[in-house]
């Protein structure tokens, strides 16, 4: 079965959900909204990664970006109390948004412009790579990498909690 | 258009969006998210490229869950900076953390 004979319907869904969970993610006023939003997003992305026969990393989006990243990020405006911190005003630059969007639409635009010149052709969809073959591959050129990883993972976690001893200092 | 180039082009779309969302949000919180989508963006399209050329197929996948990692312990580190800020300056507001501001 080639899914990619033609550009599959399923496609268009989660570019849907993806380009509307990240215009309500960076548009939205309240966080809590935004937050929502981005839960989408990562829905649509992980069945981006379905459609290109990568279960294996659909379910670890889900597990890990659904599951873990978003609750934290919940935690951040839980405990900060900001969920309608975005209300506020432009902060007295005038032309700061037109400015973002003008950031913004001109990289993507000229990256745009070089992926759709200078993609090589793609090939029909390749057989799914089993997960004991990704273990390998973890475990055996990329050992280095896994430690590194985990290393990289026990530090942030241990200096997040070393931050969060820190006394209250009074201003 | 192959689809190679629609992938990449939704990859680009969650990028462009994110990179909005870094320079015009003005809470810390705000900003972490779209720091997300650019991240979400950066796999989608390394899985892309793996996945529908004749690269690795191992080396894509495998370079997604490490980039998966990092924003997981990325996030870990800046919900402690979020919350040290928020103690010390009562908001999370970008505009009124200036104490270094000249």
């Amino acid at each position: 079965m080639d899914l990619h004979s033609m550009i599959h319907p399923a496609y268009g869904l989660y570019l849907a959900l993806i380009v509307g969970g990240g215009v309500v993610a960076v548009f939205a006023r309240s966080l809590v909204r935004a937050l929502s939003g981005l839960i989408v997003t990562l829905f649509g992305v992980a069945g981006m990664y379905l459609l290109m026969a990568a279960p294996f990393l659909a379910f670890m989006q889900i597990l890990i970006y659904v599951g873990a990243v978003t609750v934290l990020i919940f935690f951040a405006i839980m405990l900060t109390r900001s969920s309608d911190g975005e209300s506020g005003t432009e902060g007295g630059r005038i032309g700061r948004g037109f400015l973002a969007i003008w950031a913004a639409v001109f990289s993507t635009l000229v990256l745009a412009a070089v992926v759709v010149r200078h993609m090589p052709n793609a090939i029909p969809l390749k057989p799914e790579v089993s997960m004991g073959r990704l273990g390998e591959f973890l475990t055996g050129p990329f050992a280095l990498s896994f430690e590194l990883i985990s290393a990289v993972l026990f530090v942030a976690m241990a200096g997040a909690v070393l931050l969060g001893f820190e006394r209250r200092i009074a201003k | 258009m192959n689809y190679l180039v629609m992938y990449h082009l939704a990859a680009l779309i969650l990028f462009g969006l994110g990179l909005y969302g870094i320079t015009c949000r003005k809470s810390l919180v705000g900003m972490l998210i779209s720091v997300e989508l650019m991240l979400n963006g950066a796999g989608l399209a390394l899985v892309a490229s793996s996945r529908l050329t004749p690269a690795i197929d191992e080396l894509g996948q495998i370079g997604t869950l490490l980039v998966m990692g990092l924003a997981a312990a990325e996030a870990t580190l800046v919900l402690a900076i979020i919350l040290i800020v928020s103690r010390r300056f009562g908001t999370t507001e970008i505009a009124e953390i200036a104490t270094l501001k000249g």
